[in-house]
């Protein structure tokens, strides 16, 4: 059966104790980047007028606050008055990134913590310490899907690359380490180099995604050009900006 | 058990009516189909997954019948052969109502298991007729059959809503939890078809809703006033008198049990939209 479900997201092996165990969990967060100082009407403006274009999306989203451009968002209140907003909104902020010292010690009595993610820091897989090891690695797997992927449904490639040879319907969700390719319609969401790896591109036959990310940088429907809308496209990244091109 | 003998030697068939969205049409294609099964001569029940709300029997006819139910069974309280109504109009149509008191809670899954095995042995078909939504009720619903047939309304939610279905059936039932199972046998019922809304664009094209489901096309119901006039006299509407509804039920029921049919769409054949269509389904 090569359709999984969310729960696959959960790291494969618990760590075990008497009495209770941990387990790795990734999932997807949405970075909101400020501008300037404590947001204004207009910036819940501007927000609300995304959520309504994109409900699903963001429907109970965990949050993290990119503080770069925001050097005056650094008292405790206006930072405790941001996350009780957005959860009026139904997100969840969690975290802060890119924060200041003097932000960070607001947003940690905020309830808030330290977040380094994606771009910043790319993870690295562990490699195998082992030395002298004569032989290069041998390629790493991905995942070939060949049945259509349901609204609902989440795909998940811990490594290498993800291919479906069938479409993707609106509401499900491909993930991978590294490539995504899609031979059929892509209307879901694609998120590929999902642990960071900054080169990893997405391809698909048809567009009609509702979001593309490649490490963490994304782009939902709207702000995709009408004209690549149908088309054969490529995503990738080019430095901080994610491009999406017509194949061909 | 029950006096009439079933049709064929090997063990009956579950195929769960699903939609994910509720007011779709899945309880009056229930009636309908397993009525259209019956009157072919082969042993056929429905059963009502729908806990508390109880429309099956009504739809039925025999909700002044009723005794005990699917629950009763489930929870040891009574025995099958006690629960089983046996219409009226067809003797080889039987009903499995449920409570209307109890909650859905109330079914178990061992329970429901038990209950479909010892009904496999009596029947050619078991026509589950599963409640809205993605939860409990509509999982158990669905989590046995061998066949599915997801009921679709032409509009944007309702394909959402049955594109998720078929995505549960691939993974949260037992032929997908078993190791070399066949998956369960899906199929789509295109029901409410309007052809005068369609072709105003205010509801999507049969070529539309299967680009995005992928699956086979088990029929087109239209939209009919017969729909409603059956269901409140308590006539699964292809006992009824002939209506292009009854007929596009008919139509399903053959294509169910295996025979072609060309497609009918409002009471017209479509020679060669079948093929068309089935061309495009995995
Ligand atoms: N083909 C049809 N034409 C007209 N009305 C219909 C048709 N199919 C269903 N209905 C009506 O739609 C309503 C919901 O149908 P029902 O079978 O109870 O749906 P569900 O079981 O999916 O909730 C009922 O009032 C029924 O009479
Ligand atoms: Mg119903």
């Amino acid at each position: 059966m090569p359709i999984q479900d969310a729960d696959e997201r959960e790291a494969q092996a618990p760590a075990t104790s008497t009495s209770f165990q941990l387990r790795g969990k990734l999932f997807t967060a949405v970075t909101l980047l400020p501008e300037g100082g404590v947001p204004d009407a207009a910036f819940y403006a501007a927000l609300d007028e995304q959520l309504q274009k994109t409900p699903q999306f963001f429907n109970n989203a965990p949050v993290i606050l990119d503080l770069q451009s925001a050097p005056a968002l650094a008292r405790t209140e206006d930072l405790r008055r941001v996350v009780d907003l957005l959860r009026e909104r139904k997100l969840s902020a969690f975290g802060v990134q890119n924060a200041r010292p003097a932000q960070l010690a607001a947003a940690q009595e905020a309830g808030l913590i330290s977040v380094t993610t994606g771009n910043d820091t790319p993870l690295r897989v562990p490699r195998s310490e082992k030395k002298g090891a004569a032989k290069p690695p041998p390629p790493k797997p991905g995942k070939i899907i060949t049945t259509p992927v349901r609204s609902g449904q989440t795909i998940i490639a811990d490594q290498g690359d993800l291919v479906v040879l069938a479409p993707v319907s609106s509401g499900a969700e491909l993930v991978a380490a590294g490539n995504i390719h899609v031979y059929g319609r892509l209307r879901g969401r694609a998120m590929a180099g999902a642990y960071g790896d900054t080169r990893a591109r997405i391809f698909c036959g048809k567009l009609e995604a509702e979001l593309l990310a490649v490490a963490g940088l994304y782009r939902t429907s709207d702000s995709l050009e009408d004209a690549l809308l149908g088309q054969g496209v490529q995503a990738f990244l080019d430095g901080n900006k994610l491009c999406v091109e017509a194949l061909g | 058990m029950t006096s009439q003998l079933k049709k064929e030697d090997s063990v009956g068939k579950v195929i769960v009516i699903t939609s994910g969205k509720g007011g779709v049409g899945k309880t009056t294609s229930s009636a309908a189909i397993g009525a259209g099964l019956a009157k072919r001569g082969l042993k056929t029940v429905v059963i009502d997954f729908d806990v508390g709300l109880r429309n099956l029997d009504m739809i039925m006819g025999c909700e002044r019948r009723v005794v005990y139910d699917f629950i009763n069974v489930i929870q040891g309280e009574a025995k099958l052969k006690q629960a089983l109504i046996r219409d009226k109009r067809v003797d080889t149509l039987y009903v499995l109502p449920t409570s209307q008191t109890r909650d859905k809670d109330a079914l178990t899954q061992e329970g429901v298991e038990a209950v479909l095995n010892e009904l496999r042995e009596e029947f050619d078909y078991i026509i589950c007729d599963s409640p809205a939504g993605i939860e409990r009720g509509a999982q158990l619903a669905m989590y046995f059959a061998d066949e599915a047939v997801v009921v679709t309304n032409p509009e944007v939610s309702s394909v959402r809503d049955s594109d998720r279905v078929l995505g549960l059936l691939n993974s949260k039932t037992k032929r997908a939890a078993e190791e070399g199972a066949e998956p369960i046998k899906a199929q789509v019922l295109l029901t409410r078809y309007d052809k005068a809304r369609i072709e105003k664009g205010e509801m999507m094209t049969v070529e539309d809703v299967l680009e995005i489901l992928a699956v086979p096309l088990l029929g087109i119901v239209p939209e009919s006033p017969a729909v409603l006039k059956a269901s409140n006299v308590g006539v699964p509407v292809v006992l009824d008198e002939p209506s292009a509804a009854s007929q596009a039920y008919e139509d399903a029921v053959s294509r169910l049990i295996g025979e072609v049919v060309e497609m009918r769409v409002d009471g017209e054949r479509k020679p060669g939209l079948l093929r068309r269509l089935f061309g495009r389904s995995a």
